[in-house]
């Protein structure tokens, strides 16, 4: 399960990610809000342009993405956190729309699901793809959906496993789909 | 018309003289309105003309659409007052509308309407990231973009100004301000004292402003340039950098690019 594969577009950070002070984190309140949001869609973007799903902090701390070796201004570990802790929280408590969380939360919080796109809108994306492409009511191993050719022009194609199985269960509760199988060969069959 | 006469007589030859004086008078002013009128009506038409012959240059073209706006501006014409006043209650009703509504078909008054709602917008989204505080030119250009696609209006410097004074009227508190030769828009009625702005003017000359810029540059006490910065930030007007040296305060104004 490879979580940083490179691709060969370099990713185009926003203008925000040079200004000197996105760095550090603003005591006012109205700003700091503001500056987390930006984070919040950095990451996001970031996520998606290199096609990773869960973000481990301590690695990441030092790629481009926390890291601005141009103005030598970096997101430490311990502001890494708290913006993914932002980004964990729903808009109702003041958060980042619950667009992560923490894999290890009990943990020392290092890994993270950074949700681009979170496990009910990958479900609309297969349950789409499933329709659109006539597979309704026919038995799909999760490998051929995240691996076959079939998918090989969908978004997620080549999808973190893990990720995959959330995704098809919350069609499960949704009643449009049942996994079966034992762990690592898992089947779903859609209606 | 003659000497001053000596006796009763005189206090009735000084009412008649008054009031042909009066009476004079009066037939030079409505003489001098009557031309006055012939002249505004001329003058009028004249522009309805031109404004009939070039609308839709007027419409297309910023540059020249400031340009018109200037003109009828210095011979005291404000099209958006025109429509602004007059332009809805007569179309209710039925009449010829305002001056402006007739030549345009009401285009021009709901051209500026339109920027104005998006300026109202863009002020709002971005002041939790500048303070309420952003600049004509970058405010220009992002509504030049647009958010969907196809959605960006063209609008000159001139076009926002126009749109912002005619958000006047609604109590709004958007006021424009002049901070060194740039001039903003101020989304929160609340001012800015002169040192605020003398920092906000040194910020946009040199990028950014430390304390000891701020001592060195303008000889101000260690108290007096940390209290405005604080100010500043406490405001949402500046960013911090700490990582340097020296902490750092940076204007949000080149930020809106990526807020999508």
């Amino acid at each position: 399960m490879a979580t940083t594969t490179t691709t060969s577009t370099p990713f185009p950070f926003p203008p925000t990610y040079n200004f000197p002070p996105f760095f550090t984190p603003q005591p006012n309140t109205t700003t700091r809000h503001s500056q987390l949001h930006k984070w919040s869609l950095l990451i996001q973007a970031w996520c998606r342009h290199h096609r990773q799903y869960r973000l481990n902090l301590i690695e990441a701390v030092d790629t481009p993405l926390f890291h601005n070796a141009a103005l030598r201004k970096r997101l430490d570990l311990r502001e890494a956190r708290a913006v993914v802790d932002w980004m964990c929280k729903s808009e109702e408590e003041g958060g980042g729309g619950r667009r992560a969380e923490w894999i290890d939360a009990d943990g020392q919080k290092s890994v993270a699901w950074v949700w681009w796109r979170r496990p009910e809108e990958w479900a609309d994306v297969v349950s789409e793809w499933v329709e659109g492409t006539g597979q309704k009511g026919s038995v799909l191993t999760v490998y051929e959906i995240v691996q076959g050719e079939g998918s090989a022009s969908q978004e997620f194609h080549g999808m973190d496993f893990e990720l995959m199985l959330k995704s098809l269960q919350v069609l499960v509760k949704r009643g449009k789909a049942q996994v079966f199988g034992s762990e690592g060969q898992e089947g779903v069959k859609f209606f | 018309m003659s000497r001053r006469g000596v006796g009763i007589g005189a206090f009735a030859n000084r009412t008649q003289a008054t009031q042909s004086y009066a009476t004079h008078g009066a037939n030079l002013r409505s003489t001098h309105t009557a031309s006055l009128q012939t002249q505004l009506s001329v003058f009028q038409s004249l522009l309805h003309t031109f404004a009939l012959e070039h609308s839709s240059t007027i419409k297309s073209n910023p540059t020249f659409r400031a340009e018109f706006a200037r003109m009828c501006n210095t011979i005291g014409v404000d099209p958006l007052a025109a429509s602004n006043i007059k332009g809805k209650n007569a179309r209710r009703l039925g009449e010829g509308g305002s001056f402006w509504t007739q030549i345009m078909g009401g285009d021009m008054n709901d051209f500026y309407f339109e920027v104005a709602v998006r300026v109202v917008e863009l002020c709002r989204e971005t002041r939790s990231e500048n303070g309420g505080l952003i600049g004509v030119e970058e405010c220009r250009k992002r509504v030049g973009k647009g958010k969907a696609i196809g959605s960006g209006l063209q609008v000159s410097d001139d076009d926002i100004l126009r749109a912002v004074r005619s958000l006047e009227p609604l109590g709004s508190g958007f006021s424009i301000i002049l901070v060194g030769s740039k001039q903003y828009i101020r989304s929160i009625p609340k001012e800015l004292n002169t040192d605020q702005a003398t920092v906000l003017e040194v910020i946009q000359l040199l990028g950014f402003v430390s304390v000891s810029m701020l001592r060195l540059n303008l000889s101000w006490e260690k108290a007096r340039a940390q209290t405005v910065i604080d100010d500043l930030l406490a405001d949402g007007l500046v960013w911090l950098d700490a990582q340097g040296p020296e902490k750092e305060y940076w204007s949000p104004q080149n930020l809106l690019d990526d807020s999508r």
